[in-house]
């Protein structure tokens, strides 16, 4: 082969083709190089017999000088890929020995090599994407995944420096989070880092690249950076515009051209932060929330699985929330419920897909659990509500033990009502009796022997009789006074001034040989029982008719005073309020039956009856100058 | 058939004579058969052998504080007897209560008349009571004629 750079046919071929040609002899001396071979080598034209290796030094050591020497000793063709450092690209390399040298063949193949090791990164980077994100979710704190992800984003990008800042959006700045590499050149002030590149991102939502720091019109400050040893790099938005969270950089030492590969894995990388940080935020918020909440909490999946404990619920369980995590809810509905039909509830749950909520004791407590249908599972709150139960027991039994009370006293009660009731019926049965004899047999006696007996002897009769009708009155005052105690009460609306109206018209009519005006104030509503008010106006506005009896111009007042008081007022006799204590006592009387005549039960009836309804009564008056009684129902 | 007679149930002698006294005095003059108790009352009415011989009262006075059997009872067994239903009956008591003023017209007494203390009022009752069911009122066919 060593010769046939001597053939003109032969070389004239050589120079035509396309790949790189050269042919070392036997001594490894260069004996031919073709054009193609010279310009991708950078070759002199003068090198045609000296040693390879001198010519090309950087092929000392590679592939090149490994296979050449292989095939020579083998006397087998080699074929290779391998980076050339003096033509700085890629040759696929041919070369066939001889005993008399070597013939190469290479061609360019670095635009392909190079596509092959894009895909290559990208699938590397795609992987520590997946991983960091999985290693994320699988609970690294913030500040780990931080300092996670600035350290593949310096692996990958092979950047010098990258720092990780947060926004604060009280303040709307940025501060350093996270810094790698920056020992290696002069320290950039971390309290203020030039800022250009980061309001960029904040402003734009787009990621900022800069191949050239120096000449970058859009962050000129960032020139400074050429003294720590920066040059180019790419800044990237943590978050969204609405809602940015911080910011990552990458710096390198050299000027850099960054493929879109390089942008993608950064934005993507500043995504997943993204939203680790607010799945960690919201997750912290749940977290807090659940655990701020005095009820228990637990959340359990589609096959009755833990999710989730919150520490009162673990605290219950006597176990750690690590160690419940995951393990089956009936572990604990069996243990510590001591009843199946609580997980038959929370199966009850999961099928219908209904919110329910139900009681039951355990250990000695009582406890109050709602369940809800959350996501594929169930989430259970769970209250203890011993303290309400108890006292909802104590009420009870509070409540059985009064109504047994007032049942006892209701007996006690029915039966002195009954004794009473036999008491009236026989005194007005058997009192009348005997005062009717009296009453006859004396009337008798003054018909059948009146004329043997004198005017005297007819009087004491006459006052016999008299003494017994009076008895009679009485008897019969003194069974309404004790019929108002048995009356059952009812509470309707009363019209105190139609009652009074419709009494006084009966006064009056009984009562022709004189007129007593009557001012009654209209519309005087309340609440009672009607018969039993009615008694106590007709009682009052009779006692006022009576004792206005020897009044020249008689008036009678009934309404209703500012303190919300009913009154029935007249200007008669009046009293001596000294007395008034005696005046609503049975039988108690303070004119002599001469003067007014009355059974003295009239005003005890009225203030049994305004007791009776809950109310009070009260006198005022002076003598000669009228009386007033006062009456709340 | 004997003279419509009048049967005064009452266990007090003086009510007894005044009772008396006052138709006397209205001029009311029917025989007046006096039982003192409720038993007697009973046997009285529910003899039919008696009653054949007699006939019933053309009016009854019935008290209702009796001795033995009530005057209420005495009422009852009255009117679910269908010899004696239809008796013109008037219970002539002392007594006001609400419960025997019901249960008197519930167990279907004609009448009731309170007597009262005074003995012209007293007078007064007795004389409108004969003169309402002794002379104004018609009686029922069957009741009062005795001997039936």
């Amino acid at each position: 082969m060593a010769d046939a750079a001597l053939r003109p046919d032969l070389s004239l071929v050589l120079e035509r083709i396309t790949d790189g040609f050269f042919a070392l002899d036997a001594q490894w001396r260069i004996s031919y190089m073709n054009a193609q071979a010279r310009k991708l080598l950078h070759a002199r034209q003068d090198i045609v017999g000296e040693f390879w290796l001198d010519v090309f030094p950087k092929a000392r050591g590679r592939l090149f000088e490994r296979e050449y020497h292989r095939a020579m000793r083998d006397q087998r063709p080699v074929q290779f890929v391998e980076y050339s450092a003096t033509a700085e690209l890629w040759f696929e390399v041919k070369a066939y020995p001889s005993p008399d040298g070597l013939s190469v063949y290479f061609r360019d193949v670095s635009s392909r090599i190079e596509a092959q090791r894009e895909v290559e990164r990208t699938t590397r980077r795609q992987q520590a994407l997946i991983d960091f994100g999985r290693a994320a979710l699988a609970g690294a704190s913030y500040d780990q995944t931080l300092l996670d992800g600035a350290e593949l984003i310096r692996d990958m990008l092979e950047a010098s420096v990258v720092d990780v800042y947060h926004f604060d959006r009280l303040t709307g700045t940025f501060t350093i989070a996270r810094s790698l590499g920056w020992e290696m050149g002069a320290a950039l002030d971390p309290g203020a880092p030039p800022l250009e590149h980061l309001s960029f991102v904040l402003r734009t939502g787009e990621p900022f690249v800069s191949s050239d720091l120096r000449i970058d019109p859009r962050a000129r400050s960032l020139a400074v950076l050429e003294h720590a040893g920066v040059l180019s790099c790419v800044a990237m938005l943590i978050g969204t515009l609405h809602s940015p969270q911080g910011a990552i950089v990458c710096y390198h030492g050299h000027t850099r051209t960054f493929s879109v590969g390089d942008v993608r894995f950064v934005q993507s990388l500043a995504q997943s932060i993204a939203e680790f940080s607010s799945a960690l935020e919201s997750n912290r918020l749940m977290s807090e929330v659940l655990e701020s909440m005095h009820d228990a909490f637990v959340a359990v999946d589609g096959d009755l699985r833990i999710t989730y404990v919150n520490s009162r619920m673990a605290n219950y369980w006597g176990m750690s929330v690590g160690e419940i995590i995951g393990t089956p809810l009936s572990t604990y509905t069996t243990t510590f419920e001591s009843d199946e039909h609580v997980l038959g509830l929370y199966k009850e749950v999961l099928r219908e897909r209904r919110a329910m909520t139900f009681e039951n004791q355990n250990r000695g407590r009582w406890h109050e659990t709602r369940l809800y249908p959350f996501g594929g599972g169930v989430a259970g709150y769970v209250r203890d509500i011993t303290a309400r139960k108890t006292e909802q027991q104590r009420v009870l039994e509070l409540n059985a033990e009064l109504e047994r009370r007032v049942e006892e006293r209701t007996t006690q009660l029915e039966l002195a009502n009954k004794e009473l009731e036999s008491f009236s019926y026989s005194v007005s049965h058997d009192l009348r009796a005997p005062l009717r004899a009296i009453d006859g047999f004396s009337q008798a006696l003054l018909e059948d022997y009146g004329e043997t007996l004198d005017r005297r002897a007819r009087g004491y009769l006459d006052r016999v009789r008299q003494a017994a009708q009076r008895m009679a009155d009485l008897i019969d005052a003194l069974l309404r006074l004790s019929k108002v105690a048995r009356v059952p009460m009812a509470h309707v609306a009363v019209d105190l001034s139609a009652i009074a109206a419709i009494v006084a018209a009966d006064l009056n009519e009984n009562d022709t040989a004189r007129t007593v005006e009557v001012t009654i104030e209209p519309c005087l509503q309340t609440q009672g029982e009607p018969q039993l008010i009615q008694i106590v106006v007709a009682n009052l506005l009779g006692n006022a008719w009576k004792f206005t009896r020897h009044t020249e111009r008689p008036q009678v007042w009934v309404g209703k005073n500012s303190e919300g008081e009913f009154y029935v007022r007249d200007n008669g006799a009046g009293f001596d309020m000294s007395y008034a204590s005696k005046l609503f006592g049975a039988f108690a009387r303070l004119h002599s039956a001469d003067e007014y005549e009355g059974t003295g039960i009239g005003l005890a009836t009225v203030a049994r009856i305004v007791h009776r309804h809950g109310g009070s009564i009260r006198a005022e008056g002076a003598v000669g100058q009228g009386a007033a009684f006062y009456f709340t129902l | 058939m004997s003279k419509p007679y009048i049967l005064l149930i009452e266990d007090n002698a003086d009510d007894i004579d005044l009772t008396r006294r006052a138709f006397e005095k209205n001029h009311i003059a029917n025989d007046v058969v006096v039982v003192r108790d409720g038993a007697q009352a009973c046997e009285f009415l529910f003899d039919e052998q008696r009653s054949i011989a007699n006939g019933y009262p053309a009016l009854i006075l019935l008290d209702l504080n009796l001795p033995k059997v009530s005057g209420l009872e005495v009422l009852q067994r009255i009117r679910a007897t269908e010899a004696t239903r239809l008796l013109p009956t008037v219970i002539l008591t002392s007594s006001k209560q609400d419960e025997d003023l019901i249960e008197g017209y519930r167990l279907g007494v004609n009448s009731y008349v309170r007597k009262p203390v005074d003995f012209n009022e007293f007078v007064e009752a007795v004389r409108q009571v004969g003169l309402y069911w002794l002379v104004l009122n018609e009686p029922p066919p069957s009741a009062g004629g005795g001997g039936m």
